[in-house]
């Protein structure tokens, strides 16, 4: 509902919206332009903001000491292949709820919804002794498995809302002109539900990598991931600063860049439909 | 179509029954996964396991010992200052950011995605960075004195009785921008005209936005507070950043007590209680909105 402001209210405005948004943004920015820094550099009196010698030595040093590679790989097929075994379960289930609504189908999204707003500490005991049964504490497949049924709902619901909008009448004449179930699902269903099922891809990446509950509590050495990664790191005595910045620069990278191109899926996704 | 379908071979018939079919893994896995766990977790917090789970029934007990706890207690009214502040905070600062924003902003597509960013970051993350910069050794206090203000003094984080609001900042650091985005996209769907005939009508900005823009909003102030609610009930990564419960026990939240109680004092059975007591007052919050949303769709 924008209105007409006059010029002068107008730059006052953004002057304003653009302060905010640098407080906003400035302990990010602070935190990657120390990791270029030297310790000496990072404690400097007055603060250096920009023109200092900027080194990747702090990054060298991070690597060799905590191995930030291996909670990456870790991370990235946590949330990879949770991400992809949530898809391929929930694609079935949304495209039948698409285009075969029942009477229930309403109820059965909204109760999947709500299931992904309880407590996870409401089902930490169950998995917690499964894991012990199963001999899956502290390996990859198990929070695989873990973060895929967390996020199932938000999957076969985000999916579910983007096959929507595909039109039915598209499918309709597709059957008319003699397609079977499967041309129809190959050759005219998925070049259409492709950005949608991008979209609940990037999204539920996002959601898994970031992911605490779960990977801190189910993880000890071999399968943690970089959430387990930061809060190693989290204590700031010794006062590495350059050291920690770098860490945390590292740990949040992949989340800066993905986060860029995923801002609407992330309002869609995590106001579970309120907001487009 | 239906004619051809007169005699309905078993190919056909499979093709009626597909929808069904291809649905029921889903539904059963959460169904399993939530309601089949969440019963499991209500089980044992009536029985008296400890370290491992036992199934000697003891009836009310473990609830009664929980709410005779002081370290409960405490994590209780920490979540009552925390949810509330929590909150109030985000919806009034979102509120203004959007109205903000949405007065034809230059730049605003930038703009968006900056105040957004905080909400990709995982609490781990926003955690471990506000632990740094409220550090008195190495944060904003620090740096306060290099610039030559000597006498300036923020350790909130280091006393226990201030450090709850630390966490507090911290959360609205990273949601504010994303209960924004809800907000914007309720102005945004506002019908201009109505606001224009208000105008013309002779009514002052203040009242434009007291009388017409705000009661409009209504959904989204719903949506943020059940959002932002059962957010503060299940806050657990960014306590264990931030604050790890501390000072002491200072910062403890019903779900890091839940924890703690579980594996360090081997209780499974009060820890059961108090995930119980949890799930209740999360349905209590999503119960009315859920129907509402129900009512409103059908």
């Amino acid at each position: 509902m924008a209105r007409a402001v006059t010029t002068n209210r107008k730059v006052i405005n953004t002057a304003f919206a653009w302060g905010i948004g640098l407080l906003i943004f400035f302990p990010i920015l602070w935190t990657i332009l120390t990791s270029f820094k030297t310790e000496a550099t990072a404690i400097a009196d007055p603060p250096v903001f920009l023109f200092f010698d900027w080194t990747l030595e702090n990054y060298q040093v991070v690597q060799e000491r905590s191995n930030y590679a291996r909670f990456l790989w870790n991370s990235v097929i946590i949330a990879g292949g949770s991400t992809v075994l949530g898809i391929i379960i929930a694609i079935p289930a949304a495209w039948s709820m698409a285009f075969v609504p029942s009477r229930r189908t309403k109820d059965i999204l909204l109760w999947m919804l709500s299931t992904k707003m309880l407590p996870a500490v409401g089902v930490l005991y169950p998995i917690y002794l499964i894991f012990i049964e199963l001999g899956l504490l502290d390996t990859r497949i198990g929070l695989v498995i873990v973060l895929m049924l967390i996020n199932l709902p938000i999957i076969v619901w985000m999916l579910y809302t983007y096959f929507r909008e595909i039109p039915g009448e598209i499918l309709e004449a597709s059957r008319m002109d003699g397609a079977s179930l499967r041309d129809e699902i190959l050759y005219v269903l998925t070049p259409m539900a492709v950005p949608g099922i991008a979209s609940t891809l990037l999204l539920n990446f996002i959601l898994a990598w970031n992911e605490a509950f779960w990977t801190l509590n189910l993880t000890a050495a071999k399968a943690a991931p970089l959430t387990a990664f930061i809060a190693s790191y989290s204590s700031p005595e010794g006062l590495f600063y350059a050291k920690l910045s770098a860490a945390s620069t590292m740990a949040i990278a992949p989340i800066l860049i993905l986060g860029w191109f995923s801002q609407k899926q992330l309002v869609r996704g995590l106001t579970f439909g309120a907001v487009k | 179509m239906a004619t051809t379908r007169a005699q309905p071979d078993f190919r056909t018939r499979l093709q009626d029954w597909l929808p069904r079919i291809v649905l029921s893994p889903s539904i059963a896995m959460m169904f399993v996964f939530v309601y089949g766990f969440i019963v499991f977790t209500i089980y044992l917090s009536f029985t008296d396991s400890r370290m491992l789970p036992s199934y000697d029934w003891v009836g009310i007990e473990n609830y009664v010992r929980l709410w005779g706890l002081r370290a409960w207690w405490t994590a209780v009214i920490n979540l009552g200052i925390f949810a509330s502040l929590y909150i109030v905070i985000c919806t009034a600062i979102g509120l203004s950011l959007a109205i903000f924003l949405d007065q034809k902003i230059r730049g605003e597509g930038l703009l968006r995605p900056i105040y957004l960013y905080p909400m990709a970051l995982s609490f781990i993350v926003t955690g471990t960075a506000w632990k740094w910069i409220m550090d008195p050794g190495i944060g904003i206090e620090n740096t306060m004195h290099l610039w030559g203000w000597e006498s300036f003094e923020f350790r909130w984080i280091k006393d226990r009785d201030m450090a709850i609001y630390t966490v507090v900042i911290a959360a609205v650091w990273q949601t504010s921008g994303f209960v924004m985005a809800m907000f914007l996209a309720g102005l945004r769907g506002i019908d201009n005209e109505m606001l224009k005939a208000a105008q013309i009508d002779g009514a002052s900005n203040w009242n434009l936005y007291r009388r017409i823009v705000i009661p409009l909003l209504r959904p989204a102030f719903l949506s943020a507070f059940v959002i932002l609610a059962h957010l503060a009930i299940k806050s657990y990564d960014l306590i264990v950043a931030l604050t790890g419960g501390g000072p002491g026990r200072a910062t403890e939240l019903p779900a890091t007590f839940m924890y703690s109680y579980t594996f360090t004092r081997n209780s499974m059975g009060i820890g059961a209680a108090s995930a119980v007591i949890m799930l209740m007052s999360i349905a209590a919050i999503m119960t009315p909105y859920l129907y509402a949303e129900l009512r409103e769709k059908k």
